[in-house]
């Protein structure tokens, strides 16, 4: 029992760090970055490939590229759309995905790529009759410190402000001086950096990578996104820990019947949407983007 | 130089109707003035193109002898021009304080320096008492106020009000004038005024413009305005006026 909590938790936080990501770059710009998957996988190569060099060193060259590559997408394709529609967007951010599932074929091959990360984290620590899983714990502790630093940064830093004040009405902070390009710039870094924090429990979890890596977590967590309340940060997290959390509770519950777990937490999705529309936190002020 | 901002010569049409036609308005710093109309004046038209919403087909809009024309909304906010929205347009997931911050963070000062002045502001505007909470709670009447604080703080060279007494009530006008003449005397900028509430213009302004159909009626003092055969029939059955000082 406890380990199925701490696994519900520990799915919950990974996909709450996941739907942050996606909710950050959709509050600023009313994006819905479809490519926000290829920045986990982006995140899990780097793992992949550098982890010789030691964790340490490891994380801080997958997190920069992750980020760096967060960065490239904005400036390349999205700075350049600024005045083009959602739908156009969307489009476009299915256009980036596409092509960098592609690129990484060409770069690392259709096969996956295999590594051990953390092969400590695959271990279990017993508490007399109860074995815990340590990737459980890992994982929690490393949403907490996340999800904590990026409620202390939205919330109590001037760029977290103008962050905050862009997701609720990006039209009027624009025309009070806020610089939106810093604004987007820096949601796009932050998606990266959360993007890279979810490649490392992934890729740590399954041990290997593909092109298609970041696509199946980034589908639920914009699921997530929709059903915590388009534009709210908190909404976001909300709802994409509730349901990485759902999913892990389905696959324990279900047992033999797992496979129905998706079938059951969409049937849970339309309830929320059918009872609350604009998700568990509502932004009423989501306007279009200028 | 004179320090003013001017909009010199302003045309607009859209299509076949002419919206503004050959109208010149200008504000010395340190000074109220209002811009009056009756409705479908062209009073929002010629606001939108002194921020820069809006595009003249001809005619300049200067800044103390800089041309702003080309300039988007956001350059102009940095060049000294600051805006207050009809519809308030406030934050409403974010606190008062935090409103009002972001007109100085947005006009590019430090964070230290955008508390200060936020500070300045919700104490000259009489906001102490509900700084702390939601933008989204606020009645009609604060929101304004905290429309104009945060407008306030990014200590603007001149200050655009568009309808500032809409929607307020009787002991709401009277906080507002206040207001306006506490900017006036510590912040020095200049003000321009766009109402339908003469009463208020008359009380705030010692200048002031009327538009009707496009045209610049009459530009003078505000209660020669009031008196006036032009600005009379202009306003001719418009309920809505308050011409001899009552509210809208």
């Amino acid at each position: 029992m406890i380990q199925t909590i701490l696994d519900a938790l520990s799915y919950g936080g990974l996909y709450g760090l996941a739907a942050l990501g996606i909710g950050l770059v959709f509050g600023v710009m009313r994006l819905v970055n479809f490519a926000h998957g290829e920045l986990i996988a982006i995140g899990a190569y780097l793992f992949i490939v550098t982890i010789d060099l030691g964790l340490p060193l490891s994380i801080l060259i997958a997190v920069t590229g992750t980020a760096i590559l967060a960065l490239l997408m904005e400036f390349s394709v999205f700075k350049r759309l600024r005045l083009a529609g959602p739908a156009v967007l969307l489009i476009a951010s299915f256009g980036v995905s596409v092509f960098l599932q592609r690129f990484y074929e060409i770069i690392f091959g259709a096969l996956p790529l295999s590594g051990q990360i953390a092969p400590w984290m695959t271990g279990v620590i017993e508490f007399g009759d109860t074995t815990i899983t340590r990737g459980s714990i890992v994982t929690i502790v490393l949403a907490l410190i996340l999800l904590g630093g990026m409620w202390f940064f939205i919330e109590k830093t001037t760029l977290g402000l103008q962050i905050r004040a862009a997701s609720s009405d990006f039209q009027t902070a624009r025309l009070l001086g806020v610089r939106s390009n810093r604004v987007i710039g820096a949601a796009f870094v932050f998606s990266g950096v959360l993007a890279a924090a979810v490649a490392f429990v992934l890729v740590t979890q399954r041990g290997s990578v593909d092109p298609l890596f970041g696509v199946n977590i980034t589908i639920l967590a914009l699921v997530g996104t929709v059903i915590g309340g388009l534009g709210s940060l908190q909404g976001a997290a909300l709802g994409g820990f509730a349901v990485g959390a759902t999913i892990s509770l389905l696959n324990s519950f279900l047992g033999n019947y797992r496979v129905y777990t998706y079938t059951w937490l969409f049937i849970l999705v339309i309830i929320v949407l059918l009872v609350r529309p604009g998700g568990l936190i509502s932004n009423k002020a989501v306007k279009e983007r200028v | 130089m004179t320090q003013m901002l001017e909009a010199a010569s302003i045309v607009k049409s859209f299509g076949a109707i002419h919206v503004l036609e050959d109208v010149t308005v200008s504000v010395n710093k340190g000074e109220v003035v209002g811009l009056l109309g009756p409705n479908g004046a062209g009073k929002t038209t010629l606001v939108n193109i002194i921020a820069g919403y809006e595009t003249q087909d001809s005619g300049t809009v200067a800044i103390d002898g800089r041309n702003l024309d080309g300039m988007t909304p956001e350059a102009r906010t940095h060049a000294g021009l600051a805006r207050t929205f009809q519809s308030g347009r406030l934050f409403p997931d974010l606190t008062v304080t935090e409103n009002i911050v972001l007109g100085a963070i947005g006009s590019g000062c430090s964070t230290k320096k955008a508390n200060g002045r936020a500070a300045a502001a919700i104490e000259m505007l009489g906001l102490s008492g509900v700084q702390t909470e939601s933008a989204a709670g606020l009645s009609h009447g604060l929101s304004r106020l905290v429309g104009l604080a945060r407008a306030v703080t990014s200590e603007p060279d001149y200050l655009i009000m568009d309808e500032p007494a809409a929607g307020l009530n009787d002991h709401e006008t009277p906080a507002l004038l206040a207001a306006l003449d506490s900017i006036r005397r510590e912040s020095g900028c200049g003000m321009l005024l766009i109402e339908h509430n003469v009463g208020l213009v008359a009380a705030a302004c010692s200048r002031v413009f009327v538009l009707a159909s496009g045209e610049l009626l009459f530009e003078g003092n505000p209660q020669d305005a009031l008196v006036d055969e032009g600005v009379l029939s202009a306003y001719l059955g418009d309920a809505t006026m308050g011409l001899h000082g009552g509210r809208a």
